[in-house]
Order: C-alpha cells, then sequence, then structure tokens
C-alpha cells in the first residue's frame, strides 16, 4: 500500500541545516496498522506528513496505492488525497465557522456528488462516532475528545484506503484516548483500512499491528 | 458547493463583526460613489430616450469669422562697450497671428448652406434655448423655449405623451403652436391633464399647446428644453449679419459613415459661403467651423477648450481619475483588510487541502465570500446611491441634470458591484492558494 525508498529530508535555512530524515525506507502492507514512535523531533510528525502527500521529501521515491507522485502541487495529487487518503491531528483542525456536520462533510465538497448524498455519507460517518446527536453543533460547543471524534469522521467520510493520524490521542486523557483507539482499531479490522499513527503513548503503540521507532531521522527498530 | 460557501462566508461575516463592518463600510462608500458616477455618465451620455441616436449626432453651435494678420516685431539688442559697438544681434520677429469673431449662426446660412450634407440623414436648425419669464397667478417663472423645426423631433427622440408635433407647414405658415414638457405643462397650468388645445401666453403671444412630450432633465438645454416653438415665430431680423444669428445646427449622420466624414463636409461647407455680403464686418477673409460629437461638444460646454476633442480628453481624464480615486484606493484598501483576514484562515486552508482542495477550490472559495460581502456592500451603496441621487434631482446641483435610474443603470452597477468583488478578493486568494499545506497547517490556530 505505501513504499518509502531512501527517503530523505532537509530543512534549510540560511544559517542551519536540518536532517528530519535520513535514508527511511518503510513499507506499509494494505490494511496494516502501524505505529510510529520516537521522542520529540525525531522526525516522526515528517515521516507521517510525507507519506500522506502533505510534503515533498529532498529525495527518495514514494509509492503510494500503486503510485509514484511527483508534482504535489497538481490537481491529480489533490485528488488523491481526496479520495484516497483520510487525516487525524493532534490539535484536531476542525472548521471553527463550520457546525459539526459541515466540518465532516468537508471533503466530500471536493467531489462532484449531490449535496443531499454528502448530507447521508456525513451523517452516517458521524453516527459511527457516536455524535449523530451533535451534529449542529459548533466545534468550540465540543470536549476534546467529541472534537476528534468528529475528526475522525471527517478523516472517513470518504471511505479512504489510508488513514494517517499524528498523535490522535495526544491531547486528550486515557479514558477519551481509548475510546479513540478503540474507534481506530474498529476502523482497520472491520473495514481494512490501512492506518498510519504517529502515537508518544507505548499502552496505545501496543495495540497496534506493528511499532516502528524512529531516534534523529533514522528508524531504529 | 457554492451554497457551502455563501453559508460560510455569511457566518464568517458574523463572527468578525468589527471587520465586516470596516470592510462594509468602505465597500459601501465606494459603491455608492460609483453608482452615482454611473448614473450621471448614463442620464448624461448614454443613449436612454431621448439621446436615443446620441452616438450619430454631429453638433455645430459656432460661426468663426477669421483673419490673419502678419506682424513684424523688431527686436534691438546691441552691445556697446567704450561707446564702441561689440555685439550687435538684432533682429527681427515675423509672426502670424488671426483673429476670430465666434458666434452662433444666422438662419439663413444653415438653411442655405449646411441643410443639404451627403452624410447627414437629419438636419435640424434650432435656437437652443431662450428663456423667458413667464407670470402664473402672479408667481414668475422661467420657461427656456427651444425655437425648432420639424427634424429636431427626428433627432431628439423624445417620448411623446400626448398630442403630435408641429410640421413643415405649419412652420412656414407661422403657426403660433407650441409641444410643451409634461413638467411645464404642470407648471404653467397645474396639472398636466388636458392640457392639449389651450393655450400659453409666452413672450407676448399666446400660442396653442398641440403635444405633451416627457420631460427629461439634462444639463445640455437643446436636448430637454421646456416649450418646442416653430422657430418662424422667433424675431430672425435681430440677427447680427448674413453671418451671424441665434441657431445652432445638429446633425444626425447616416449609418455607416462616420462623423468625421460628416465633420469634412461641414468644415467644406464653409468655402461656399460667400464672403462679400455687406454686412461682414470689415477685415474678415474666411469662416471656419468646428463641428463636434454630442461628447465632444458636451465636454466642451463643461471645459471650454477652442479644439472639443481637446475638451472631451480632459473630461475623459477627469472622469477616469474621479474613479481611480474612488475605486482604485479602496480596492486597495479591502485587498489588504482582506489579506489579513484570510491570512487568519491559513489553517483552515491547510485542512481543506490536505482533504482534497486544490487551488482553484481554494481561489473560488475566498472569492465567492468576498463576493457575498461585496454584494452586501452593494446594496448599502446601493441605498446610499439612491439618497443622494435623489437629493442631487431635488436640489438641482448638477445644474439642470436629472439623474436617472434606468434599467442600464441598474445593470451596470450590479457588473461593477460584482466586478469589484472578484478584483479585490483574486489577488488575497491567489496569495492563499499558494500556501504549503504543511506550514499552514502549523499555524495552530483551530
Ligand atoms: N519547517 C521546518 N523548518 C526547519 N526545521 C523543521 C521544520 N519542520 C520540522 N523541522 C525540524 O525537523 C525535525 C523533525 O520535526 P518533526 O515535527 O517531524 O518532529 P516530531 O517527531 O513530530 O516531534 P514531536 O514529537 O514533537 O511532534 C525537528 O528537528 C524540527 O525542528
Ligand atoms: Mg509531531
Amino acid at each position: 500500500m505505501i513504499k518509502l525508498k531512501n527517503i530523505k529530508k532537509v530543512y534549510r535555512t540560511k544559517t542551519i541545516e536540518t536532517t528530519a530524515l535520513n535514508d527511511i525506507d518503510l513499507h506499509v502492507p494494505k490494511g496494516e496498522f502501524l505505529s510510529i514512535m520516537g521522542p520529540s523531533g525525531c522526525g516522526k510528525s515528517t515521516l507521517l506528513n510525507i507519506i500522506g502527500l502533505l510534503d515533498a521529501p529532498s529525495d527518495g521515491n514514494i509509492l503510494v496505492a500503486g503510485k509514484s507522485i511527483k508534482n504535489y502541487a497538481s490537481k491529480e495529487t489533490s485528488r488523491f488525497r481526496n479520495e484516497k487518503l483520510g487525516f487525524i491531528f493532534q490539535s484536531f483542525h476542525l472548521i471553527p465557522d463550520l457546525s459539526v456536520l459541515d466540518n465532516v462533510e468537508l471533503p466530500l465538497l471536493y467531489r462532484s456528488i449531490s449535496s443531499k448524498e454528502r448530507r447521508t455519507l456525513a451523517e452516517e460517518a458521524l453516527a459511527s462516532v457516536g455524535l449523530a446527536n451533535r451534529k449542529s453543533h459548533f466545534p468550540s460547543q465540543l470536549s476534546g475528545g467529541q472534537k476528534q471524534r468528529v475528526a475522525i469522521a471527517r478523516a472517513i467520510v470518504g471511505n479512504p484506503e489510508i488513514i494517517l493520524a499524528d498523535e490522535p490521542t495526544g491531547n486528550l486523557d486515557s479514558v477519551m484516548g481509548d475510546e479513540i483507539m478503540g474507534i481506530l482499531t474498529k476502523l482497520n479490522k472491520e473495514e481494512g483500512t490501512t492506518i498510519v499513527m504517529v502515537t508518544h503513548d507505548e499502552r496505545m503503540a501496543k495495540k497496534t499491528d506493528r511499532l516502528i521507532r524512529l531516534y534523529d531521522g533514522s528508524q531504529v527498530a | 458547493m457554492i451554497s457551502n460557501y455563501i453559508k460560510l462566508a455569511w457566518r464568517i461575516l458574523g463572527r468578525k463583526k468589527f471587520f465586516t463592518f470596516i470592510s462594509l463600510f468602505g465597500i459601501s462608500f465606494t459603491l455608492g460613489i460609483l453608482m452615482v458616477i454611473l448614473s450621471f455618465l448614463q442620464s448624461e451620455l448614454g443613449t436612454d430616450k431621448p439621446l436615443t441616436y446620441k452616438n450619430d449626432f454631429v453638433y455645430l453651435n459656432t460661426l468663426s469669422l477669421k483673419t490673419d494678420f502678419f506682424d513684424t516685431i523688431v527686436s534691438i539688442d546691441t552691445t556697446f562697450l567704450n561707446d564702441e559697438m561689440v555685439l550687435d544681434s538684432s533682429f527681427e520677429i515675423k509672426g502670424t497671428g488671426s483673429m476670430n469673431w465666434n458666434s452662433e449662426l444666422n438662419n439663413g446660412i444653415a438653411e442655405e448652406y449646411l441643410s443639404d450634407l451627403e452624410s447627414a440623414e437629419e438636419v435640424s436648425i434650432f435656437i437652443p434655448s431662450s428663456e423667458h419669464d413667464v407670470y402664473v397667478n402672479g408667481v414668475k417663472q422661467t420657461f427656456s423655449a427651444l425655437y425648432g423645426d420639424p427634424s429636431y423631433w427626428n433627432i431628439i427622440d423624445h417620448q411623446m405623451l400626448e398630442g403630435r408635433v408641429f410640421d413643415q407647414k405649419e412652420m412656414d405658415a407661422v403657426a403660433k403652436v407650441l409641444v410643451v414638457s409634461d413638467k411645464s405643462a404642470e407648471n404653467y397650468f397645474g396639472t398636466k391633464e388636458g392640457v392639449l388645445g389651450k393655450e400659453m401666453f409666452i413672450d407676448g403671444t399666446n400660442y396653442k399647446v398641440i403635444g405633451m412630450y416627457a420631460h427629461t432633465g439634462k444639463i445640455m438645454p437643446y436636448v430637454s428644453p421646456d416649450i418646442v416653438i416653430p422657430y418662424t415665430n422667433a424675431n430672425l431680423d435681430n440677427q447680427d449679419s448674413f453671418y451671424h444669428g441665434f441657431f445652432n445646427v445638429l446633425y444626425k449622420k447616416k449609418k455607416g459613415v462616420s462623423a468625421d466624414k460628416l465633420k469634412e463636409e461641414i468644415v467644406y461647407a464653409a468655402t461656399r459661403i460667400p464672403m462679400d455680403h455687406p454686412s461682414k464686418p470689415e477685415g474678415y477673409e474666411d469662416i471656419v467651423f468646428r463641428p463636434n460629437t454630442y461628447d465632444e461638444d458636451y465636454a466642451q460646454a463643461i471645459y471650454y477648450e477652442r479644439e472639443a476633442s481637446k475638451s472631451y480628453s480632459i473630461m475623459k481624464w477627469i472622469i477616469i481619475s474621479l474613479i481611480a480615486f474612488f475605486v482604485i484606493l479602496p480596492t486597495l484598501n479591502l485587498i489588504n483588510l482582506n489579506v489579513s483576514r484570510i491570512m487568519d484562515r491559513s489553517s483552515e486552508i491547510g485542512v481543506r487541502k490536505a482533504f482534497g482542495a486544490h487551488r482553484g477550490n481554494i481561489i473560488s472559495q475566498f472569492i465567492i465570500e468576498n463576493i457575498v460581502q461585496t454584494i452586501l456592500g452593494g446594496l448599502i451603496g446601493f441605498g446610499l446611491a439612491l439618497a443622494l441621487i435623489n437629493m442631487i434631482n431635488k436640489g438641482g446641483y448638477l445644474m439642470n441634470a436629472r439623474l436617472e435610474l434606468s434599467p442600464k443603470f441598474f445593470m451596470y452597477s450590479f457588473l461593477v458591484t460584482i466586478l469589484f468583488g472578484i478584483l479585490s478578493g483574486l489577488l488575497p486568494a491567489y496569495k492563499m492558494s499558494k500556501l504549503q499545506i504543511v506550514n499552514a497547517l502549523k499555524e495552530n490556530k483551530l
């Protein structure tokens, strides 16, 4: 499903050069639930962003769902993100001016489907994270755990093949964290969705199929 | 999709009340002023009735008697030193000059030499405006009369409300008839109803009303006179000379020929006028005509230059700078405001892009948002414009001009509003659409 070969990411500023990723080779088969751990600043988010086609590597090849990606600004890549990928962020990134339902609907706006169908799909996704009764709320009216469940609903509404989650439980207490993990695990088991998750929490990582560790931009386990 | 954007735009306007207030204030003020300018241009220089054929007009209001003279100026500039001449730079200038005696035309000249031109479809000869004091119930009113001919009605396309206009037979018979504007009818009779057949006492004569047309207030007096009387009724013997008199000539050119062609014919017609009439003032050898298009004549009436085309380009620049001042500055300001307003939302843009929005989606979203805002401002501006127009019309601040609210004015105002929305939204939207996803998401504001 995802193949990375010799991926390198270097941030250059006028004065310093930071190697965020150094020769990463990674293969994530279809249906795997992979977790990535490592100390702060070791390059986890950078790696996830590269897998999610949000950022271009400085060097190396990337193959996602059988496609190699070259132009990150192209319409085609946008479309690919829209159809194949779903993102969950540590800080939720819900749009404050949109209702819960509108937030969930967002990825479907960039597909050519009717607004009625969009509504239905968004309501289904919300129901699957147990928030059907909050659809008219606004993000500011929700708890952290609820916000992240909305974010998950948004990530899954387009029925993506891969979900990329950057510390999805990082801002939540352990009860809420478990709840979120439960939803993701179920998604992986029942729908066969491939999931790549960055976490700081050993307990969460243990629940996944495989764990890799980064240290200073290189894979160490 | 569009309805989603509109909904979002609406909410964002509501959330950022201060921003919204500031930008709506700017937009509505700008658009309001712009609409007043538009209404003025459309009323005065548009082609609504009675100026339907305005773009075919060529207008001649002056006959110049001209004389050329030579001047010799001797300049003595000799330098002496100790009574010896050291430098002699005396020289002579042979200068030429010309003198013009400008006045309106004698109707005889107009009838004889200017009425039958190849490129003219219609020619009207008239005295554009003579003001007459009229006493109605002991109150003095001033009526601006046009002494015209039947062709006048074929060129100035007045909307007839009742009755008819006079014909050549009535002209020749010096019939005491007139056609009145509805406004003047009301001023004179106290009502617009049933005025046909009644008499108006103008300049010592009783005239019978045979028709009534809709009043339109225009700065050019001959376009919206109060009353129109056959010019044979005017006291033509009082004209200055065989050459000079009271009259102007208005042409409607034939379809397909250029105004320049007709102008050339008019200029050429001057050469056919005999220069040996005893009433010719001493010393003048030539006649010069300077015919103008409607726009040129209009510009010249507002800002006189001998060459009307110069007046016209000056007027054009004044209008362009007015528009620039009232539009470009506020647009730049709005763009600036928009950029900072959108920058606030960079993480939203990051999210949208992560979920599949491409640059076009982002651009159209922000432009639609901006158009929503502009339309709102446009509506307020429109209210403002209506109030201003009403005030201007009531107070008569632009001479006789009445600013009209024609369908074209509504259409142009709407177009200008949308254009303003697109222009002021394009740059910010374009800038935002270029944002890198990762950087946009780092702005952890959501
Ligand atoms: N835009 C950037 N410019 C320069 N350096 C950057 C940039 N983004 C990340 N880095 C550097 O790259 C390295 C990896 O960053 P990254 O965000 O991937 O770490 P992380 O493993 O996700 O850390 P954390 O656990 O704190 O989220 C860090 O040293 C960081 O300072
Ligand atoms: Mg990180």
